[in-house]
C-alpha cells in the first residue's frame, strides 16, 4: 500500500479547529479509536454526531463481547466512552455533512463547523434498512419498529411480527418474548444466520411462531396503528394478525458523506484494504460503515484500534 | 428557553399557544435513543425557543395520556399548534436534520 501523505508538522498551538485525526462517529468502532490516538498522544477530535454509542447502544443484551457474560449496549458503551475521556479523548456532538481533500488536508464540514486534519478514520456505523413495503412509513411509531429495546413495554401481552433471521433479529426477538403473548418470526431463508446458541433458543420458545421462506408484503392498520400483515409464504399469501412489527433486514452504512473522498461498494460501505485502510491513504475506516462483513461490537472495536494504530505508525514514519 | 417537563394532564393546556409552535417529546427513563435526543431538543431549545416551545412528557408516569396520543415507540415527537397536532417524528433525529425540518415547519405554520 502507497503510503505517501502530505503530514502536516505539529499537533500542539494550531487552530482548534486543526487536528492531526478526525474520528467521524460515536459507536464501538470510534470509541475504541479515540481509546487508542489519545493514548497514543495524537493530536484529535471526535465527531459524534448527536448520536452516542451508535446501534449498539440500542441493543439490550449484548453476550458475546470478551469480559462480559451479559451487558446492556447502553452500558458497554457508556463504559467505553468513560475510558476514553479518561485516556485524554476529545469529543464533539456535531455531524459531519461532507468530507474533501482540500490544500493536501482533509477538510470535514460539520454542522456546525469546519476541521481540517491529516487524518480522518471514518467509524460512522450504520442504520437500520428498510422494506419499503406498503404500510411501513405509514405506520413508523403507531406498531413499526426498528428498536425493541425502544418499543417492547407497548407490546406487553400483545401480538408482535419479527422480520429477519441474523443476530438483531434473533437478539431483539428474544428480548420481545419476555413481554409479549405471541412472536411470528418471518424470515425469507429456510434457517436463521444468527449464532445457533441464539437461534435455538428463540425457536424453541412457546411464544415464537416460524415462517420460513416467507417474505412480507404489506403492512395493514385501521389509521390509528397496525392491525395485521400480509405475508407471501410457500403455502400462499397468509394475512396475519398483529399488533406490532419489528423488521431487521440489514443496515445501510452511514457513508454518505465520504462518498468522494474513498470508494464505496454498491451497497455503499466503505471499501476497505487491509482491514481498515481505504482507497484514500490518508482515511481509514472501522465497523459497521465498512465491506468488513462480520458486523460485531467485538470487531469494531479491533477495526478503531487498528485504524489508530495505522494513523500513528504514519506519524512516526512522516517524523524520523 | 430551556426545554421543560411537564404532567400529562397539562398537554391540552401547554398547547394551545398560536403565536408559537409547541414541541412535546414523549420519552422513557429506559429508552436509549430518548436520552440521545435529550440533548439535541435541549439544544434546539436554545436556538429555536422564540418560535417553538420545547416540552417532555414521561410516558411511564402518563400512559394514558401516552395511548390518548396513539404513542407506540419512543421518543415520539408530536407538535402542535393551536392546540392542534401538525406533525409527528419518531424515533432518535440529529440535530442538523431536526433542525431543519422544525425551521420549515414553522415557516409554513408561523409564516
Amino acid at each position: 500500500m502507497d503510503f505517501h501523505v502530505n503530514v502536516v508538522q505539529g499537533g500542539e498551538g494550531q487552530n482548534e479547529s486543526e487536528y492531526r485525526l478526525v474520528i467521524a462517529g460515536g459507536g464501538p468502532a470510534a470509541l475504541s479509536a479515540a481509546i487508542y490516538a489519545a493514548r497514543y498522544g495524537i493530536s484529535h477530535v471526535v465527531l459524534e454526531s448527536w448520536k452516542p454509542g451508535g446501534q449498539a447502544a440500542l441493543t439490550a443484551e449484548i453476550e458475546n463481547y470478551p469480559g462480559f457474560s451479559r451487558v446492556s449496549g447502553a452500558d458497554l458503551t457508556d463504559a467505553m466512552k468513560k475510558q476514553a475521556l479518561e485516556a485524554g479523548a476529545v469529543f464533539r456532538m456535531e455531524t459531519v455533512e461532507t468530507a474533501s481533500e482540500k490544500n493536501g488536508r482533509i477538510l470535514v464540514k460539520t454542522d456546525s463547523g469546519e476541521y481540517y486534519s491529516d487524518f480522518l478514520i471514518i467509524a460512522t456505523g450504520a442504520a437500520p434498512a428498510t422494506l419499503g413495503v406498503p404500510g411501513e412509513e405509514e405506520y413508523y411509531g403507531r406498531g413499526v419498529s426498528f428498536c425493541a429495546t425502544c418499543d417492547a413495554p407497548f407490546f406487553k401481552n400483545k401480538r408482535v411480527i419479527v422480520v429477519g433471521g441474523g443476530d438483531s433479529a434473533v437478539k431483539e426477538a428474544l428480548h420481545l418474548t419476555q413481554v409479549v403473548a405471541e412472536l411470528g418470526l418471518v424470515h425469507r431463508r429456510d434457517q436463521l444466520r444468527a449464532e445457533p446458541y441464539l437461534a435455538e433458543k428463540l425457536i424453541s420458545n412457546k411464544k415464537v411462531t416460524t415462517y420460513w421462506n416467507s417474505r412480507l408484503l404489506e403492512i395493514t392498520g385501521d389509521g390509528q396503528g397496525v392491525t395485521g400483515a400480509v405475508i407471501d409464504t410457500p403455502e400462499g399469501q397468509k394475512n396475519l394478525e398483529t399488533d406490532g412489527i419489528f423488521l431487521y433486514v440489514g443496515t445501510k452504512p452511514a457513508s454518505e458523506p465520504f462518498e468522494t473522498l474513498v470508494e464505496l461498494d454498491s451497497q455503499g460501505a466503505v471499501v476497505t484494504r487491509g482491514i481498515v485502510g481505504t482507497s484514500n491513504p490518508a482515511v481509514f475506516a472501522a465497523g459497521d460503515v465498512t465491506n468488513n462483513g462480520f458486523r460485531q461490537v467485538v470487531t469494531a472495536v479491533s477495526d478503531g484500534a487498528r485504524a489508530s494504530a495505522a494513523v500513528f505508525d504514519l506519524i512516526q514514519h512522516s517524523e524520523r | 428557553m430551556a426545554m421543560r417537563q411537564i404532567p400529562g394532564n397539562k398537554i391540552a393546556e401547554e398547547t394551545k399557544d398560536f403565536h408559537k409552535m409547541t414541541l412535546v417529546d414523549f420519552s422513557a427513563t429506559w429508552c436509549g435513543p430518548c436520552k440521545m435526543l435529550h440533548p439535541v431538543l435541549e439544544s434546539l431549545s436554545g436556538e429555536l425557543g422564540d418560535r417553538i416551545n420545547f416540552l417532555t412528557v414521561d410516558i411511564d408516569q402518563n400512559p394514558s395520556e401516552a395511548n390518548q396520543f396513539g404513542v407506540r415507540g419512543v421518543p415520539t415527537m408530536i407538535i402542535f399548534y393551536a392546540g392542534k397536532e401538525i406533525e409527528r417524528m419518531v424515533g432518535f433525529r440529529d440535530k442538523s436534520s431536526l433542525k431543519k425540518d422544525l425551521e420549515a415547519l414553522a415557516v409554513r405554520t408561523l409564516g
